[in-house]
């Protein structure tokens, strides 16, 4: 910085004492090329204290002293500072429900419910060129109304808790390190789906995470624990976190195609005398045939330790084909139509399709009580239309066909129009209704006290997102 | 009925196919080749769209086509309008790429941004040159800006884009909270790009013209500052002379 602003502010008297206004020359000097210069955090906090120093001959200078720190305390910024920010949902839901009393929209099983829905606080600090820290704080969901006796009728959040917690740097050889408390979410990262949930994956975890990329090529590495996926048919126990997770994933992309491959191995770390190791493998691949047309899809099997998956099937399948097409194509809306099949007894989110995460209705709640020898069928379509910078709607439809006898299909269908008043604030208001069918399942007790649901419920939704 | 859905399904899909590639090489299209986007929607309620563009030769010559039609323009003037938009691009030494944030999200902090934003060419990453310095401060809603990238490896001179098949740029995670560590990127072939295409015609001249004038510059200011060392040296070697011929006569 000193050579910079000498070699441009004045002329180099050897050593010859400078005045405090030749000085100041040369500080203002090095403010104006601060930027173009690229200086570090060490420079900027040099700058700033000469800047305090000879303020008075700055001013003297014409030079606008608090305009200047005002744009060096910018880059500072950016570097070394703690940076709180925040997004918060407030959820009002007006329910009705057609046949079995049951609401299930609302956590709180009745007919209305006023939700803060959801509450996240992100802390984050850029501690160095190449390292970043990251921290998620996360609550809400719960309903305002009384369901059990943790929230009885006030509504008071629960299960507050630290979702991420973890730092990023590079290591040699231009590797990316992630060490800590973070999401793996491959379907997410290439795009694979877009509304509630992946059909696999999407977990957090503890542990590492190492990347490397190579031109088109990139791999991804992940040994970690304690993640939150829970198998369903477990046959012992509750398994959620007892399992070393190691994760590999291989993607090739460019400009017009993808192609890649996804490994997960979570292998049971508890009692020696059991066998609940599950291995996942995923096959996925993607093809845009204009920059606004795209056809992607995954593969999934799925390996179980033998006795450990549901049913007798302890290899299950399941994939999903996607029709991605963009508003710059059909001007006034996009497009996304995906289908899916899936044997019965893979484990994965059967609540993918949804409004709103588990707090609502879906479509695939029956699936516990679906037959474990059955394929299930799945469509969902979804258009989007976005009117303005302003204005934006959306339509909805997704249905499951859980090939099992005496089981009805489900099917759910919505529409929305949003407003984003501010960057800060958008408001919405939805409708949404799901009719799990009226089957009985010829069980004892109905389908209902069988842990399946039935009947159509119905949902109207003023939501009011705030970001700061 | 499941087989007439999937058929009508698959009609659609081909018609959209061809209603997309059929249609002519207008500058929407041209647009949509070499501006990527994607938006990001976080489940717990905001979204950040990215959207960046590659200017390629095909992009700069349709954007200068547009703008002529639009404006009605003569020849010359969209001769004119072309060499200061290539002037503001620099594109003899740079590689511009607009970049646009529709942040209706967290309050993005993407200071200093040549951190936050890299360009892979091969198995190498190279920061920003240059950038739109407003990308530094925090922002909600709307920010846009260009960013240049060294088209010539800073150390031998080679060009970064030669024998290349493709580019990827790749934002930092650290851009929004909202991404929760999560990588945007975006891939352009560039094989098929060509800048040299544009230096054609009265444009060509005039650029050539002011690349010679900044040559004849910085060379007039070699000279002079040799000139100045000589003209030192040849004092120096006087006053050691005089001196000699000083001590020579005592």
């Amino acid at each position: 910085m000193r050579a910079d602003a000498c070699c441009q502010g004045c002329a180099f008297k050897g050593a010859q004492p400078a005045t405090r206004y030749e000085v100041a020359s040369v500080v203002a000097r090095a403010l104006v090329d601060i930027d173009a210069s690229k200086a570090s955090k060490q420079d900027l906090e040099l700058l700033k204290k000469l800047v305090m120093e000879f303020k008075d001959e700055l001013d003297a200078l014409g030079v606008k002293v608090d305009k200047i720190d005002k744009r060096v305390a910018v880059l500072e910024d950016g570097i070394g500072g703690w940076k709180i920010r925040g997004t918060f949902r407030f959820d009002a839901k007006f329910s009705s429900d057609t046949d079995n009393g049951v609401y299930y929209y609302n956590e709180n099983n009745l007919k209305n419910d006023f939700e803060k829905e959801r509450f996240r606080l992100f802390l984050t600090k850029q501690i160095s060129e190449n390292t970043y820290f990251y921290a998620q704080y996360r609550t809400g969901a719960d309903g305002a109304g009384k369901y059990n006796d943790l929230n009885d009728g006030r509504g008071d959040l629960q299960h507050m808790r630290w979702s991420h917690l973890f730092v990023n740097t590079k290591l040699p050889y231009d590797i990316d390190l992630r060490v800590g408390r973070f999401t793996v979410d491959f379907e997410d990262d290439y795009g694979l789906y877009i509304d509630n949930d992946a059909l696999f994956g999407d977990f957090r975890t503890d542990g590492f995470r190492l990347s490397k990329k190579w031109n088109n090529f990139k791999a991804t590495a992940v040994v970690s624990r304690n993640d939150g996926w829970e198998f369903a048919g477990k046959t012992v126990g509750d398994n959620e976190g007892n399992m070393m997770n190691y994760t590999l994933d291989l993607n090739y992309s460019v400009e017009r195609w993808f192609l890649g491959a996804t490994g997960y191995w979570f292998q049971y770390d508890g009692r020696s005398d059991l066998s609940l190791n599950t291995n996942t493998y995923g096959i996925y691949g993607g093809f845009s045939f204009t920059p606004a047309v795209a056809l992607k899809g995954i593969y999934y099997m799925q390996d179980f330790d033998e006795g450990y998956g549901k049913g007798t099937n302890d290899d299950p399948k399941a994939w999903k084909a996607i029709l991605d097409i963009k508003q710059d194509l059909l001007k006034f809306t996009s497009l996304w139509i995906e289908y899916s099949q899936q044997d019965n007894t893979f484990v994965g989110y059967n609540d993918r399709y949804s409004i709103g995460g588990g707090a609502y209705d879906y479509v695939g709640r029956n699936m516990g009580v679906a037959a474990a020898g059955g394929t299930s069928k799945w469509w969902f379509v979804k258009a989007e239309q976005k009117w303005n910078d302003k204005w934006s709607s959306f339509i909805r439809f997704a249905n499951v066909d859980y090939d099992t006898a005496g089981l009805d299909d489900a099917t759910e269908w919505g529409l929305g129009v949003g407003y984003q008043y501010t960057p800060a604030l958008y408001f919405e208001l939805a409708y949404d209704q799901v009719d799990h069918g009226d089957s009985w399942n010829g069980l004892p007790g109905g389908l209902h006290n069988n842990g399946g649901t039935y009947g159509k419920d119905h949902v109207i939704r003023f939501r009011t997102n705030v970001n700061f | 009925m499941k087989k007439i859905s999937l058929l009508l399904l698959f009609a659609l899909f081909l018609s959209l196919v061809v209603v997309g590639v059929s249609s002519a090489d207008t500058f929407d299209q041209v647009l949509q080749r070499w501006t990527k986007s994607l938006k990001h929607v976080d489940e717990d309620g905001g979204n950040l769209e990215v959207r960046a563009t590659y200017y390629s030769a095909e992009f700069i010559e349709a954007l200068v086509q547009k703008e002529a039609k639009d404006n009605l323009w003569t020849q010359q003037e969209a001769d004119d309008y072309k060499y200061k938009f290539l002037s503001t691009l620099r594109l003899e030494e740079m590689i511009p790429i607009q970049v646009e944030f529709i942040n209706n999200g967290p309050t993005m902090h993407m200071g200093p941004f040549d951190i936050m934003v890299k360009l892979r060419i091969g198995s190498k990453t190279y920061k920003p040159a240059d950038y739109d310095r407003r990308l530094n401060f925090k922002f909600q809603g709307k920010k846009e800006g260009l960013i240049f990238f060294p088209r010539y490896d800073e150390k031998t001179g080679r060009d970064l884009l030669k024998d290349v098949k493709s580019v990827r740029l790749e934002f930092a995670p650290a851009i929004s909270p909202l991404l929760e560590g999560r990588e945007i990127s975006f891939i352009w072939d560039v094989a098929r790009d060509d800048p040299n295409k544009l230096y054609q015609g009265t444009t060509a001249a005039r650029i050539e013209t002011d690349r010679l004038l900044k040559r004849l510059e910085k060379l007039r200011k070699d000279k002079a500052e040799e000139e100045a060392k000589l003209a030192a040296i040849n004092d120096e070697i006087a006053t050691i002379q005089a001196r000699l011929d000083e001590l020579a006569t005592q």
